[in-house]
C-alpha cells in the first residue's frame, strides 16, 4: 500500500519513543510530498493522511471529506469504520461540524459532544456519534485562500479540546494535503479525481435507496434501516455498496432474515393499531 | 472546482441557458437539445445518447451529428466501447486518445478512428442503482477534457439524467419546466423516499423516482419537501396500501 513503508510505527519511526512530534510530522511532510510525484493516487494518499493523522495527532479516528464539481461532498478516507459510518450520517442528514466547517471554511472544534451546546446545533449527528463511541470532533477546512476543497476531521473518544501544538500540527497536514489535491487537480489527473469522486456519490446513492427498501419492507426508519446494513455488512464481512445493491435487486438475505427477527413486534403493532 | 452551492447552481444555470438556447422548436426540451448544445460548448464534434430499453421516451438514440449516430451503432455492433462499459458506480470513461484504446476495445477502435473519432468521452447517466442511458462525446482531434469541461459535462448529464426521467413521466412537456429546480437535489431523503415508493408501487427504482419527480411537479412543490412527506409517512404513491403483505 505504501511504496517503501514497513509496516506499524515503530518501524516507521526509528526510535519512535525520543522522537517528537514535530520530527514525526517531519517525516510524515516527507512521505506525503514523496507520494505527490510520480504514480499519484490521489485515495491512497488520502487514507494515508488519514492514518498519519490519527498518529500523529493522537486522535482515535479520522476522515476526510471531499466537494465533487457539484460542490458536494463525498467521504473519500476514514481510519476506522466508525469513523466512516459518522462521516456518512452527516452527509446523508447534511447536519453535522464537518459540514458546517466546510460552509464557513472555518474550523469547528467540538470538545465534548454531549454538551447542551453541541447537542442542541446538531441533535441528530451529536446523537449518532455518541453511539459510535466518538465524544469529541473536531473539523478542519482544506482550503486555501478563498477555496474551500473539504474538510479534516478528527475524532476522539474522550473530551478533548484540541491542544494548541496538536491543532497547528492539524494545520499543517491539512495545508500540504490541500495544496497537493489542487495541484493534481489543476494537472493530468483531475479527469481521475472527477470519476473518484462520481464513484463515491453514487455510492452514497446508492445506499439510501436501498434504506428506502428496507424502511418500507420492514417497517422501519432510514436510520435503523442503515443501522442493520451497517450491521449485515460487518457480520457477513460484505462491502456496504455491495450489500446496497443485493437488497435492491433482492438478492441479499438480508430482508429475510430481518423480517424473522422483527415478526413478533410487526404483529404486535397491527394488533395495537 | 468549486467554493459552495452558489458556484455550483451558476454552473447548472448556465448549462441549462445553453441547452435552451439550442433548443429551436416548440416543442419541449428534449435530450436532442442536450447533445446538440453539448456538441457546440464542450469543445467536442459530436455528442449523443443513448437510453435504456424500458425507459418509453420515444427514441432509443439522440445524436448532434452522423459521425454520433455511427459510433453509437459501431458500439453497439461490437458490443463493446467507451459507451458500452459497465460503469458499475458510476466512473466516466474518458479516452482522449482513442488510439492508445485499441487493445481494450479491438472490435471498436480500428473503425471508430477511422471514421474520424480520436477521443471519446462516455459518462453514465446515473444515480445510485438507476441507469438511464449514456450521454457520449467525441472529438476529432485527440486530447482530454479540461478540469472545467469535465465539470460542465457532469452537469449535462445531470440535466440528461432527469429530462429522461421527467420525459418517462411526462411533465417535461410544460412551458414551465425546468429541471434545475432539483439538479441539487442529491440529498438522502431524495433517494428513500425513491426507495419506498418502489416498494409501494411494485416498480424499478427509476419509474419511482420518475414519479416522485413527477408528484412533485404537478403540486408545485420542492422534490425535497414530497420526498420528506414520504419518508415520515405522511404520504404514499399507493392509496389505501400500508398494510403488510
Amino acid at each position: 500500500m505504501l511504496r517503501g513503508a514497513p509496516q506499524g510505527s515503530a518501524g516507521r519511526y526509528p526510535g519512535t519513543m525520543a522522537a517528537t512530534v514535530d520530527e514525526r510530522l517531519a517525516q510524515t511532510f516527507v512521505e506525503l510530498a514523496d507520494t505527490l510525484v510520480g504514480g499519484f493516487d490521489l485515495m491512497e494518499f488520502l487514507h494515508m493522511l488519514a492514518e498519519r493523522c490519527v498518529e500523529l495527532l493522537e486522535v482515535d479516528a479520522a476522515g476526510l471529506l471531499l466537494a465533487d464539481a457539484r460542490g458536494t461532498l463525498q467521504l473519500v478516507a476514514a481510519s476506522t469504520e466508525q469513523a466512516r459510518v459518522v462521516e456518512l450520517f452527516q452527509i446523508q442528514n447534511d447536519e453535522g461540524p464537518c459540514l458546517d466547517s466546510y460552509r464557513t471554511g472555518q474550523p469547528v472544534i467540538v470538545p465534548d459532544m454531549a454538551a447542551a451546546e453541541a447537542a442542541a446545533r446538531w441533535p441528530r449527528f451529536a446523537t449518532a456519534a455518541r453511539e459510535m463511541g466518538f465524544v469529541a470532533v473536531h473539523a478542519i477546512p482544506m482550503r486555501l485562500r478563498d477555496q474551500v476543497i473539504g474538510t479534516m476531521n478528527l475524532f476522539g473518544t474522550a473530551p478533548d479540546e484540541l491542544d494548541p501544538a496538536v491543532a497547528r500540527a492539524a494545520r499543517a497536514l491539512v495545508d500540504i494535503a490541500t495544496i497537493g489535491i489542487l495541484q493534481e487537480r489543476a494537472t493530468r489527473e483531475h479527469e481521475l479525481v472527477a470519476g473518484q469522486l462520481q464513484v463515491a456519490l453514487n455510492s452514497r446513492v446508492i445506499i439510501e435507496q436501498a434504506k428506502g427498501i428496507l424502511a418500507e419492507r420492514l417497517r422501519v426508519t432510514p436510520d435503523q434501516a442503515f443501522l442493520m446494513l451497517r450491521d449485515y455488512s460487518r457480520n457477513n464481512n460484505h462491502p456496504l455498496t455491495l450489500l446496497a445493491g443485493d437488497v435492491i435487486s433482492g438478492t441479499s438475505g438480508l430482508i429475510a432474515s430481518s423480517q424473522a427477527r422483527l415478526r413478533p413486534r410487526a404483529r404486535s403493532e397491527r394488533a395495537g393499531r | 472546482m468549486v467554493q459552495d452551492g452558489e458556484v455550483v447552481s451558476d454552473r447548472a444555470a448556465k448549462v441549462w441557458g445553453w441547452i435552451a438556447a439550442a433548443h429551436e422548436d416548440d416543442g419541449p426540451v428534449s435530450v436532442a437539445a442536450v447533445c446538440k448544445a453539448a456538441a457546440l460548448k464542450l469543445g467536442v464534434d459530436g455528442a449523443s445518447v443513448t437510453v435504456m430499453s424500458g425507459l418509453l421516451v420515444g427514441a432509443p438514440l439522440f445524436a448532434s451529428d452522423e459521425l454520433s449516430t455511427l459510433l453509437e451503432e459501431l458500439q453497439f455492433t461490437a458490443g463493446e466501447g467507451p459507451g458500452a462499459e459497465e460503469f458499475w458506480l458510476g466512473a466516466p470513461v474518458l479516452i482522449g486518445d482513442l488510439q492508445s484504446a485499441a487493445a481494450r476495445w479491438p472490435g471498436f477502435v480500428p473503425e471508430a478512428v477511422a471514421a474520424g473519432a480520436q477521443a471519446m468521452f462516455a459518462l453514465p447517466l446515473q444515480a445510485g442503482a438507476i441507469r438511464v442511458g449514456v450521454l457520449s462525446l467525441y472529438r476529432k482531434v485527440p486530447g482530454p477534457l479540461s478540469a472545467g469541461e469535465l465539470a460542465d459535462v457532469l452537469v449535462f448529464a445531470d440535466i440528461a439524467l432527469q429530462l429522461l426521467l421527467d420525459a418517462s413521466a411526462g411533465i417535461s412537456g410544460s412551458p414551465t419546466y425546468l429541471p434545475l429546480d432539483t439538479l441539487s437535489e442529491r440529498r438522502a431523503v431524495v433517494y428513500q423516499a425513491t426507495g419506498m415508493i418502489s416498494v409501494q408501487l411494485g416498480v424499478s427504482l427509476a419509474e419511482a423516482l420518475a414519479r416522485l419527480r413527477a408528484h412533485a411537479f404537478a403540486s408545485s412543490a420542492a422534490l425535497g419537501d414530497i420526498a420528506g412527506e414520504v419518508v415520515s409517512r405522511r404520504l404514499r404513491f399507493d392509496p389505501g396500501g400500508g398494510t403488510d403483505p
